[in-house]
């Protein structure tokens, strides 16, 4: 019993040592489970940069897919 | 149509605004612009049916070499009298996918949706005028299927964190 609440406690600080440290008044996640961390940096973009963002996210996607595509 | 054009948002929006086109962009551009980490392959606009706003998006779509990526219609293009009607014409363009809607949600049109919009700059000067945020969030919540409320909770959640600023 001992040895199992160990591994979980070592396998939640393995977890937060990927994520990013918050401040107490910041939570990483909202309680439905959206990652607060990657809005707040896409809102320290300018909306040009924002829509640059999301044209690269689209081409990686078609990438990885293999897609054939135009540049 | 043989390639598949990856698409690029700019220049589809770049087209329409030559040609003086009067559109609200609508959907995960619109999200993406507004902050939200939301990922989406088409344009949707939802575009004026004023007969002079109809010949201009005519313009535009012959530049975009814009037919109906729908099963069966790949050879169409779109008709004056479909681009008049508030159903929606899933385009494929030279610049990727363009979702055309005379009305989203609950039937709201180009009329209903101007008073709340807002100017943003979309990059390299090009002004864009999009849904905003909190009637994104509210149109998709009276149609939402099930991709929808996955994505309102990223929108719910982007609206906070803006008012928070």
């Amino acid at each position: 019993m001992k040895r199992k609440a160990q591994t979980k406690s070592s396998r939640v600080s393995k977890k937060s040592r990927k994520t990013t440290p918050a401040l107490p008044s910041e939570p990483t996640y909202s309680p439905d489970s959206v990652d607060l961390t990657l809005i707040r940096w896409m809102l320290s973009l300018t909306p040009a940069e924002r829509l640059q963002v999301l044209q690269n996210n689209v081409r990686s996607i078609l990438r990885l897919r293999g897609e054939q595509t135009e540049s | 149509m043989a390639s598949k054009p990856s698409p690029d948002f700019l220049a589809i929006l770049r087209t329409l605004l030559r040609h003086r086109v009067d559109c609200i962009v609508v959907g995960g551009v619109c999200a993406a612009l507004h902050g939200a980490t939301i990922t989406t392959f088409d344009l949707d606009v939802v575009h004026s049916r004023a007969p002079e706003n109809l010949a201009n998006l005519q313009k535009a779509l012959k530049d975009l070499d814009a037919r109906y990526r729908t099963p069966g219609n790949q050879d169409r293009r779109p008709a004056l009298s479909h681009l008049s009607s508030p159903g929606h014409q899933l385009l494929m363009t030279n610049a990727g996918p363009l979702d055309l809607l005379g009305a989203i949600g609950e039937g709201h049109t180009y009329e209903d949706l101007i008073k709340e919009t807002i100017e943003l700059d979309a990059g390299r000067g090009l002004i864009v005028r999009v849904l905003g945020l909190a009637a994104l969030i509210r149109i998709k919540e009276e149609t939402a299927q099930e991709k929808d409320r996955a994505q309102l909770a990223i929108l719910r959640r982007t609206l906070e964190e803006k008012s928070r600023r």
